[in-house]
């Protein structure tokens, strides 16, 4: 992205910081507040999850980020700056805001869709022209075959891909997402997701992203924020926090059951060590492949092609039956890639018959192997490591509900309520300093 | 006003019951004529399309029109003000009909055909229960439209409450002829209320619980 | 139906990511069967345009060879027909332009938040109004305004526009939700996101109520003559009070034939105005 209207540190983050300050919202009609005394903070260049039941105020609070919802009471900071005041519709054009299935507006182009915000900021056409073709690119659509369609000639996965391409195309520091991919089938979802998390690597945006999917927070979330009730945050932390140490008996039930499963998907494949493997070439002959098998007192040799693409595994039983390996690729190789998780290494190992699966890399070279004790140490090192860090974890509470909250949250955390309000204050007191 | 109710009251109820009750029979005939007319059409792509744009240009053809093509050949009387009535009766039905019958998911057509009811028995048990919502509201806006045109229709001395509004015009600025214009008027609009009300009370008791909405 | 069928297929030959598809295969296909399309959705106007000229014609024929009387040759003179016309034509895009003026406004002002509180008991209003015979309002007005031009635009007025008000309500409250939201959060101010997102979505809508509102002035300005309005119901009355059927039948047919005509006009220009991508 050439252009970052947004604060660009050192670092590539092009978000900026969040602060919800003692922010309350009423309805009218309604006795509870459907958001009640909520502080919390947002950092900048990560992805925050707000999930919760329905009805629990996640979406109100993602509203009053842009004040679609005017907050009834308390403060929204934007970049170091007080938002609460300002016109609606200015602050609106510099955060975006991507809804269910895109909310594209049927009547226009996905190119006049995509130029709605810049048009509104004086762009001019060929900028906006420009600016249009490079968000398709970076959503994946060919700008050529796309830019002049109407959103009911497109997927439903293409339309929320364009809603994204959108809501980015001031280049906002900021994006909410309400639901993103709520709209979707599963396998377009998890493809959505993949392109969120590598268009997030190369902008580094902040996005709040509202979801009723606990495994899709999971994936997506640098930080999630569990909300009960009246917006009560019953846990604003880690993935990895979240799922080995939940700070309620709420998160325990929200979490459901397979959290240590879940932890799988939270850790990726290039992330744990790789066994080396003896590897072997077509043509070559069987007797020397299991030589070199025995020496490294492995089980299996992996037969690699000229790109070196595995086509075959062969145990030591079958070398020895082979006279000279044939070039044929075998269809049902257990093959994961380097950037999969760990929960669908663990799938692909539990079909195979080795126990145990092979890693490629780009172009589908391989890497190595990857095996079932690999991924158990590997749970055991993340779950002590979750318990640890958690310095950095950012504000997050609730000053109208002190006493409800002590009862249902832990001792340990009731005791440091005063500490963190503290820091929410000292918080404010640096943003109207940075003013 | 009062005075003019008082001294005609008897003939005020007549001519409301006459207009009342031309146009509830011209609606069932038109109901019976339009759900038939539906039925024989609904399952032909090309019959469907010829029935609505009936439907669709019959009612572009204004009312006082078609009671002057009607005059010439049949004079004046109660038969041209019946036709026009139950003309124009039909055609919001026979639209709705069709759309009702066209519109129920061939899945249930084809499990009724599948535990062995006849082709007509499952057009009288299954599909017109179902699409008989949609005929009802078809039958409503017929009442609603069907009551005005009924008083146009007096120009041809037909029966009913129009009479009241064209004497009144005919003796413009003569005694009584606002009170006769008004009794017209009101008493056309307070017996559309009072038919729609008994449509929706028909609705109430004919339409099948499992489908109210 | 059948653009809607195209448009699906191209969409999943383009595939979910498509950017490295460079030639749509459907592409080919759809430019063959797209001419096949746009006729499919002209074929009833034009049909219909057929079918009003021949009447038309007809008319003309039936009334060159019949054996006409000398009254019923001064009223079906071609310049009193034409001028019977262009009264009854005035009078009903007079009465149309003002109903505009009043009823779209007034159903957008209806459907903003202020006001969301009245959509409800307006819409009853409207539709227990709508029961009122036509002649009776007509003469109504007119006892009470005189018997004029004027008070048959006005009767018009009241009576066409109760549809263009409640389509354009209706119009506007079917617009998804979502979409002005979605507006909103891009930053778009109310006023423009009533005039971007909103009205052209509501145009088919609206248009349709106008389109019923013409025909229904077509056919009530056929009622002013009983007040001295003008307009072709003059044909229709003085063939019943003359006993001049010839007169009769062809001012009805004429009327008839408007409305019909005046229906088509307004078909067209919905086909053309609605908003591509809908």
């Amino acid at each position: 992205m050439s252009e970052t209207s947004a604060t660009t540190t050192p670092t590539g983050i092009t978000g900026a910081s969040i602060l919800l300050d003692h922010v309350t919202k009423r309805f009218p009609g309604q006795v509870k507040p459907a958001v009640d005394g909520l502080t919390m903070e947002i950092p900048a260049g990560k992805i925050v999850m707000f999930v919760g039941p329905s009805g629990c105020g996640k979406t109100t609070t993602l509203k009053m980020i842009n004040r679609l919802i005017e907050p009834t009471e308390g403060r929204i900071v934007v970049d170091g700056d007080d938002v609460t005041e300002m016109n609606g519709d200015t602050l609106r054009r510099g955060i975006g805001y991507v809804i269910q299935a895109g909310g594209l507006f049927p009547h226009m182009t996905v190119a006049t869709n995509i130029g709605i915000v810049p048009k509104m900021l004086g762009w001019d056409k060929a900028r906006i022209a420009a600016r249009v073709d490079e968000l398709l690119e970076l959503v994946s659509l060919d700008p050529a075959l796309y830019r002049d369609r109407y959103p009911k000639e497109l997927s439903g996965g293409q339309q929320q891909r364009v809603g994204v391409a959108r809501a980015l195309a001031a280049d906002p520091p900021v994006l909410l997402m309400d639901e993103p991919f709520g709209a979707v089938d599963p396998i377009t979802r998890l493809r959505l997701q993949d392109e969120l998390l590598n268009i997030q690597d190369e902008l580094q945006k902040t996005i709040v992203c509202v979801t009723h999917d606990f495994d899709e927070a999971v994936k997506l979330g640098d930080w999630i924020a569990i909300f009960n009730e009246g917006a009560q945050l019953e846990q604003y932390d880690t993935p990895e926090r979240i799922l080995g140490d939940p700070a309620s008996e709420f998160v325990e039930n929200f979490i459901g059951s397979g959290a240590g499963l879940k932890q799988l998907t939270l850790t990726r494949v290039e992330e744990v060590g790789l066994a080396e493997a003896v590897v072997g070439n077509p043509g070559e002959r069987a007797a020397d492949v299991l030589a070199r098998v025995a020496e490294a007192g492995h089980g299996h040799a992996v037969i690699v092609d000229d790109r070196r693409r595995p086509i075959q595994w062969l145990s030591r039983r079958k070398l020895g039956r082979l006279d000279v390996i044939s070039d044929v690729p075998d269809p049902k190789l257990p093959v994961v890639g380097i950037r999969a998780t760990l929960n669908d290494a663990l799938d692909t190992m539990l079909v195979s018959s080795a126990g145990a699966a092979l890693v490629t890399g780009r172009r589908d070279m391989f890497k190595g192997v990857i095996d079932v004790q690999t991924v158990m140490d590997a749970i055991t090192r993340s779950q002590t490591a979750a318990v640890l860090e958690s310095d950095q974890a950012p504000v997050g509470l609730n000053t109208g509900m002190f006493q409800v909250q002590a009862s249902a949250a832990s001792a340990a955390s009731a005791a440091s309520v005063d500490s963190v309000a503290e820091a929410a204050d000292e918080l404010a007191a640096d943003t109207r300093a940075a003013q | 006003m009062w005075d003019f109710l008082g001294d005609r009251y008897e003939q005020i109820l007549f001519s409301g019951w006459q207009h009342f009750s031309l146009v509830v029979q011209c609606l069932i005939l038109a109901t019976v004529l339009a759900v038939v007319l539906a039925a024989l059409v609904y399952r032909s792509k090309a019959l469907t399309s010829v029935a609505n744009s009936v439907s669709a240009i019959g009612l572009t053809i204004p009312a006082f029109a078609l009671i002057g093509l009607l005059i010439a050949p049949l004079g004046f009387g109660v038969a041209p003000a019946v036709i026009v009535v139950a003309f124009f009766a039909t055609l919001p039905i026979l639209r709705n009909a069709v759309v009702g019958l066209s519109g129920i998911a061939p899945s249930i057509v084809e499990s009724a055909r599948g535990i062995g009811m006849s082709r007509f028995r499952t057009l009288v048990q299954v599909e017109l229960p179902m699409a008989w919502p949609i005929i009802l509201t078809g039958v409503r806006v017929s009442a609603q439209m069907v009551m005005g045109i009924a008083a146009v229709a007096a120009y041809s001395l037909g029966p009913g409450l129009g009479g009241f509004i064209f004497s009144g015009l005919s003796r413009s600025g003569g005694a009584n002829s606002l009170e006769s214009v008004l009794t017209g008027v009101i008493g056309v609009i307070v017996l559309a209320l009072i038919l729609d009300l008994l449509l929706v009370g028909l609705g109430r008791l004919t339409i099948p619980r499992g489908i109210r909405v | 139906m059948n653009t809607r069928t195209l448009n699906a297929e191209a969409g999943i030959a383009g595939g979910d990511s498509a950017a490295g598809i460079p030639v749509d295969p459907a592409a080919s296909t759809a430019t063959v069967s797209r001419g096949r399309a746009i006729w499919a959705s002209w074929k009833g106007l034009v049909y219909q345009l057929a079918g009003i000229i021949l009447a038309c014609l007809a008319l003309l024929v039936w009334l060159l060879t019949a054996d006409l009387s000398t009254i019923e040759l001064t009223t079906l003179a071609p310049a009193a027909l034409w001028g019977y016309t262009v009264e009854h034509l005035q009078l009903t895009l007079l009465a149309a332009a003002i109903v505009l003026v009043i009823a779209i406004p007034l159903g957008i002002a209806l459907t903003r938040k202020p006001l969301r509180f009245l959509t409800a008991p307006v819409l009853a209003i409207a539709n227990f109004g709508q029961a009122a015979p036509a002649v009776g309002v007509v003469v109504l007005l007119a006892l009470w305004v005189g018997f004029s031009f004027w008070a048959a635009t006005l009767s018009l007025v009241l009576y066409a526009v109760l549809p263009v008000l409640r389509n354009t309500m209706i119009g506007l409250d079917q617009v998804d939700a979502r979409l002005v939201e979605a507006g909103r959060g891009m930053g778009m101010s109310a006023t423009a996101v009533l005039f971007t997102v909103e009205l052209p979505l509501a145009v088919p809508v609206m248009l349709s109520g106008v389109r019923t509102a013409l025909v229904l002035l077509v056919g009530t300005a056929a009622l002013a003559t009983f007040i001295n309005g003008g307009g072709l119901g003059i044909l229709i009355t003085t063939g019943v009070n003359l006993s001049l059927t010839t007169v009769l039948v062809t001012g009805a047919l004429l009327v008839a034939l408007l409305a019909l005509l005046i229906d088509w006009v307004g078909r067209v220009v919905e086909h053309v105005a609605r908003p591509k991508g809908l």
